[in-house]
């Protein structure tokens, strides 16, 4: 598939929202194992009378995406394309709950309508009145990938220049970190977020949420970087993630020396580390390592926030210190190649390109 | 010009029954498969008819030779195995072994019908028991992974959740992974058990009907909640030419629109839906007199079936269409209703038979056009399937005979 262009993208995180200026300015940093993100004000794009019974993760979503489309300059997109691992775990849980206390009479819908994996799409559309193609993947930790992968197809069935809107967005609740900490997802006692990288090795990790919007358009002029291939790996072997990194850098003619930054979803977890330090094993004295997830938490839709670093480590051109994990030799920012492993076996490629 | 894509095998399993066979058989003789759940843990079993499957957990995990009891496995992962096992069964697992497949499977809630039942243990400071191995099981993957696990198979995974239009995304997705070159074959559907969690929110919006539903009657109320899975193998014709396969059908066209319009309810007058039909006709270059029969989305909820029933009318403006809703045979089985109906649209082109549209009796005061009651012989060229989801997500699809 021919690449695709980024032509605008931002994050609603633990570290800084849609409406902070700078990047990675004032770092946040605690030990409660559980990174909950920066709300922004959601009343400028959300109208008065909708936004009192939507839960975060509805006003998380539908305001970041509006605001990439606002920055983008595009007022109705061609497709609107989300990945979420899990949706609105608040709403979920709600209705789930007093279906069990009111013994399954007198319930309300508000909750079990928001609990549906598509509503943050449904609204988006309704807001844009944009009829065009509409899609939500919910696929663990290649949902956000399958989302820009969908958008890179569809930008190339297409001779027209269109514009895909395509997000993510996941959340934490108190019981949902309660449940997984029964299988043993995250670390006890839980580390302080800022050196969840340098206590790798003990498994586990700790919990994060947030939201990532960007458009990605098949015309290149004014664009922040091209996409040039996502590749989404289930139960695959170190060896088959070397063997398929290989592969999209010999088709895109990108040599290992020319990747500049390699930027890994470390996640602190003894037991997933093999990938990432491979990955690094192979990479040469040019490369620069940098990491995020101390920075977002371990979810589902991690590399959104990471496709939002590698972009602004583009337009920056360098590497803040509370990413770097190892400094190259390289002197501009040309190609990243982001590595991610998810919980639950899922590992993910996606190569960018700066124009 | 991209090549022809078809559909050369299938994997049913629904209240029905399992296979095309049994479907078949109830379809044609207008036997339903709604009745007071069995299986479904719920204290309006004895109030709501529903499209149970006629299996338990045990039977289903019988069938797949999986330990009986807490397994791991859910209601719906089982039936998605069991549905996929009738296709693979007709394949050959090799077939789906030896090149770049696509497993693209679509779900609304996950092992929610599990989950449930166990989820007061989950949130409890209990640190084990059965429940334990159910904890990652809430998410749409977790059926898509056991298929792939189950059968061995490294196929690109998608699953996809546009609510009740969900599988019909999944086979439109299929088709696009194979005119891209990215896969071969694809293997695209749904799965959907019955759980509290449904039946409660549906109920709860006031839109299930106590009795067997009634689709584009004038006394509709809602409809009845249902469950099972499908699963198409789609692939280029060449390929199932040359491999000898018997194609049942083309898909020759798909759409996917939005509605643009409210959170859960469809545009009065069927812009939407209208919008959606025209663009799948459109792909397949075809015009509305090419379709012969319509197999709709018919939920029967007063809103869907206003709002379809008025698309219809204006895209069969020259002529009253053949269509009807399968939905009182299997109930609606959300996100395998695509998939289902999906090969319920293939047999009655294959039968040259219309599907009848059961408990019909009152024309709708808006509208002009009835659908057909009967199992009546007629000639079917090109059938239109339609699946209209929660948060304005419409999907049409177009077959063709090969």
């Amino acid at each position: 598939m021919k690449p695709v262009y980024i032509s605008s993208i931002v994050v609603t995180s633990p570290q800084q929202h849609f409406e902070d200026d700078g990047f990675l300015q004032n770092v946040f940093g605690d030990d409660s194992g559980c990174l909950y993100v920066k709300e922004p004000n959601y009343r400028k794009y959300i109208n008065p009378v909708a936004i009192r019974r939507m839960s975060k993760l509805l006003k998380m979503g539908i305001s970041t995406g509006m605001n990439a489309l606002e920055r983008a300059g595009v007022q109705q997109p061609d497709a609107i394309i989300t990945g979420t691992g899990r949706g609105s775990m608040v709403d979920m849980e709600a209705f789930l709950l007093s279906m069990i206390e009111m013994e399954e009479e007198a319930l309300t819908p508000t909750s079990f309508i928001q609990s549906t994996y598509n509503s943050v799409n449904g609204w988006l559309a309704l807001q844009t009145k944009s009829n065009g193609y509409n899609q939500t993947y919910v696929n663990r930790g290649a949902s956000f990938e399958l989302a820009l992968f969908d958008a890179q197809m569809l930008l190339n069935e297409t001779e027209e220049a269109q514009t895909a809107l395509v997000g993510c967005f996941d959340e934490i609740t108190p019981d949902y970190v309660r449940v997984k900490g029964k299988i043993g997802y995250w670390k006890e006692p839980a580390p302080a977020n800022l050196e969840l990288l340098q206590k790798a090795d003990t498994p586990g990790t700790i919990a994060g949420e947030g939201a990532a919007f960007l458009t990605v358009t098949n015309n290149k002029e004014n664009t922040l970087c091209s996409l040039l291939c996502i590749k989404m790996l289930q139960d695959a072997t170190t060896d088959e993630v070397v063997h398929h990194a290989n592969e999209i850098l010999t088709e895109n003619n990108i040599s290992l020396a020319d990747i500049d930054v390699l930027l890994c979803g470390m996640n602190g977890d003894v037991n997933q580390q093999e990938v990432y330090t491979t990955m690094i094993g192979k990479a040469v004295a040019n490369t620069s390592i940098a990491a995020f997830k101390h920075l977002c938490g371990e979810y589902d839709t991690s590399s959104g926030f990471a496709t939002w670093i590698a972009a602004k480590l583009f337009e920056l051109q360098e590497i803040p210190e509370i990413l770097t994990v190892k400094r190259g030799r390289h002197e501009r920012i040309k190609n990243i190649l982001i590595v991610n492993h998810y919980i639950l076996n899922s590992t993910s490629l996606i190569l960018l390109q700066a124009e | 010009m991209s090549e022809r894509i078809v559909i050369t095998s299938t994997g049913i399993i629904s209240a029905l029954g399992i296979g095309e066979e049994q479907h078949w058989h109830a379809l044609a003789n207008k036997k339903t498969g709604l009745k007071y759940p069995v299986h479904l843990t719920t204290r309006h079993a004895s109030e709501f008819l529903l499209g149970e499957v006629d299996l338990s957990n045990d039977e289903l995990a019988a069938m797949l030779d999986l330990p009986t009891g807490d397994n791991g496995y859910t209601r719906t992962t089982l039936l998605a195995l069991v549905a996929m096992q009738e296709l693979v069964n007709k394949t050959g697992l090799q077939l789906l072994q030896d090149e770049p497949l696509a497993l693209v499977n679509a779900n609304t809630v996950g092992g929610m019908c599990s989950v449930e039942d166990m989820y007061p243990d989950f949130i409890s400071d209990k640190q084990d028991g059965s429940f334990i191995k159910y904890i990652d099981t809430l998410d749409c993957a977790e059926s898509t992974l056991n298929i792939a696990q189950y059968f061995k198979i490294k196929p690109f995974t998608a699953t996809i959740s546009t609510a009740c239009s969900s599988s019909a995304n999944s086979i439109m997705l299929g088709s696009r992974l194979i005119q891209q070159g990215i896969v071969k074959r694809a293997v695209c559907g749904g799965c959907d058990a019955l759980s509290r969690f449904t039946l409660n929110g549906f109920n709860s919006l006031k839109n299930v009907d106590k009795e067997a539903s009634r689709p584009f009657d004038q006394t509709r109320f809602g409809l009845n909640l249902g469950e099972g899975a499908g699963y198409l193998l789609l692939e280029n014709e060449s390929d199932a030419v040359a491999r000898g396969a018997t194609i049942m059908a083309v898909l020759s066209g798909y759409s996917n629109t939005n509605d643009a319009y409210h959170p859960t309810a469809p545009s009065p007058d069927g812009d939407g839906a209208l919008m959606t039909m025209q663009l799948a006709l459109q792909k397949a270059k075809l015009s509305a007199d090419d379709i012969d029969y319509v197999n709709a989305h018919g939920t029967a909820t007063i809103n869907n079936d206003a709002s379809e029933g008025k698309a219809l009318q204006r895209l069969f403006a020259n002529r009253k269409p053949v269509f009807s809703s399968t939905k009182p045979f299997t109930g609606h089985t959300l996100a395998a209703a695509g998939s289902i109906e999906a090969i319920f649209s293939i047999l009655a082109m294959q039968n040259q038979v219309s599907l009848p549209n059961l408990n019909y009796r009152t024309k709708m005061d808006e509208l002009e056009i009835e659908p057909v009651t009967e199992a009546e012989q007629m000639n079917i060229n090109h059938v239109l399937s339609n699946s209209f989801g929660f948060g304005g997500n419409n999907v049409s699809l177009v077959f063709s005979k090969p």
